[in-house]
């Protein structure tokens, strides 16, 4: 059981307005995310995520003003069966806009929402990214 | 001559015909599908949690015990009472007797050393952990925290082949003996991987584009296949080479087990799970790197835990019942009606729409009774084990 779309070969290339808090996840690959205020980028570990397995989620998150940003919280659901995970991920700090979410698992095949709880300053928003496992 | 090759032809076309229909339709997306229910036998266990798991010292002293009735309380009892042989290692009876009757069904241990829940209610994250519990339970074996370790130090082939499996002699640490007594049990336990069936040589066949193998498999069963993992969608929860995602689930049987007593299945796994000294967080966890307690570190209590009980896998069910965790359902053909008027008012969680009445027709219901009887092989004999020290 694999990711359906492989991961997607985003190149992160860092924009200019982001210097300070790179994108890069250090293989070339993982999605993007972003709303009006922050740039996120993310990757699996281990990069193709199973049915079943644990798994943890490489963080990369900005505000659109170049700084790094907080995250605050990990998890995620499928809207069409309204159910979340048996499992809770907790989050590591790594600096400057890295974190590592530990101990995700997906116990179904089917859509998952990632939400991803961003922070800079007092401001907070909700990122979302649809996954869809087969 | 031409009319001669005209009928050579035809009656050539005509038997890939009939051929042919043996064999239905299978789409690019079915046949991933089915897949991912292969291949089989899986590569044999390997639980870094235990040390003698996968040793052949560790697996014979395991299956030795497992048969020893001077485990329990009363010494009459041992684990394959419950869990036999010749009955796909449970005992055939809707509800498990130990020393009283239980509320819940024994289960089948087949293939149990791939999962990573253990018990109807995933209060066990290690197949060793889960083997402690029936021989102290008062309920079960009520074997007391000492008796295994009186057992492996005053019996000479037990404590011969606890050498051999551990490295040294049983010692004086009656905790330390009874877990490794249960990782002794783990190691045999894990060993028991059921046969290759009708559906493991068709799912092959399919896969390889075999078709003339592939059209051997029963047509009832091949309609029921589609149905399962394709408008009925069991495999959402019965995924996987073993047919379970190894997680829980509530599908609406109901949980009271008196009048005013219900069993909370899930919920109630997770507390004593936390609450275990023998959990994967634990000092007798073997794998020092501690990744394989991933799950249990991040595993949630969550209300909707409530009568949630572990998905089964589907390898012998057809040999075996009666089903669900209580026993409450006599046939296979029970369980296929259940699913296909299940009242959505029984659902305890507040209405995951994943359990729904599938209102199957009485030919649907056959067929998908025949492809689970397709997951059914007789296992060979096996031979009474050698002895421990000769
Ligand atoms: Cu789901």
């Amino acid at each position: 059981m694999r990711l359906a779309a492989a991961l997607l070969g985003v190149l992160l290339a860092t924009p200019a307005w982001a210097d300070d808090c790179p994108l890069d996840l250090g293989r070339g690959t993982g999605w993007v995310v972003f709303s009006d205020h922050y740039l996120m980028a993310f990757r699996s570990d281990p990069l193709r995520i199973e049915v079943g397995e644990p798994f943890a989620l490489l963080v990369n998150v900005c505000t659109r003003r170049s700084g790094a940003a907080e995250l605050l919280a990990v998890d995620a659901n499928m809207p069409e069966h309204r159910h979340g995970m048996n499992y809770r991920a907790t989050i590591v700090a790594k600096g400057n806009g890295r974190f590592r979410a530990e101990g995700l698992l997906f116990h179904m095949p089917g859509r998952w929402e990632i939400t991803f709880d961003v922070r800079a300053g007092s401001e907070s928003e909700r990122l979302t990214h649809d996954i869809i496992l087969k | 001559m031409i009319r001669l090759l005209l009928l050579v032809s035809l009656l050539a076309a005509g038997a890939v015909g009939v051929r042919a229909q043996h064999l239905l339709d299978w789409s690019a997306e079915e046949i991933r599908a089915v897949g991912q229910h292969g291949p089989w036998p899986p590569p044999p266990v390997q639980d870094p949690s235990n040390k003698v798991s996968g040793t052949p010292a560790g697996i014979a002293l395991g299956e030795h015990l497992f048969n020893e009735p001077r485990l329990s309380g009363d010494g009459r009892m041992s684990c394959a009472t419950c869990h036999q042989a010749g009955r796909e290692w449970s005992d055939g009876l809707a509800k498990a007797r130990g020393a009283v009757e239980l509320d819940r069904r024994t289960p089948s241990l087949w293939n149990i050393g791939y999962l990573h829940w253990f018990g109807w209610d995933g209060a066990g994250d290690s197949l060793w952990a889960q083997s402690i519990r029936p021989l102290l339970d008062p309920r079960e074996m009520n074997g007391g925290p000492t008796r295994a370790g009186e057992l492996l130090r005053s019996d000479a082939a037990f404590a011969c082949g606890y050498e051999r499996a551990f490295g040294s002699r049983p010692g004086s640490d009656d905790e330390r003996l009874l877990v490794d007594t249960a990782k002794a049990l783990a190691a045999f336990q894990a060993t028991l991987v059921s046969p290759r069936t009708g559906f493991d040589d068709f799912r092959d066949a399919l896969l390889a584009g075999d078709r003339e193998s592939a059209s051997r498999y029963p047509l009832a069963a091949q309609r029921g296949l589609k149905l399962f993992i394709g408008e009925a969608s069991c495999n959402l929860c019965h995924l996987g080479p073993r047919f379970t995602s190894g997680e829980f689930g509530d599908i609406g049987i109901p949980f009271f087990v008196r009048p005013g007593e219900v069993d909370p299945g899930r919920h109630g796994g997770l507390g004593r799970l936390a609450a275990s000294p023998f959990n994967l967080l634990g000092k007798y966890n073997d794998d020092a790197s501690g990744s394989n307690a991933r799950r249990t570190r991040h595993v949630q209590r969550q209300h909707t835990n409530f009568g949630e009980f572990r998905v089964p896998g589907l390898r012998q069910v057809g040999r075996g019942g009666p089903y669900m965790h209580n026993g409450s359902l006599a046939t296979l053909e029970d369980v296929i009606r259940h699913y296909s008027e299940v009242s959505p008012d029984r659902l305890h969680s507040d209405g995951i729409p994943l359990v729904r009445p599938l209102g199957l027709t009485v030919e649907q219901s056959a067929d998908l009774v025949a492809f689970l009887r397709s997951l059914d092989a007789e296992a060979l004999a096996r031979p009474s084990p050698a002895p421990l020290c000769p």
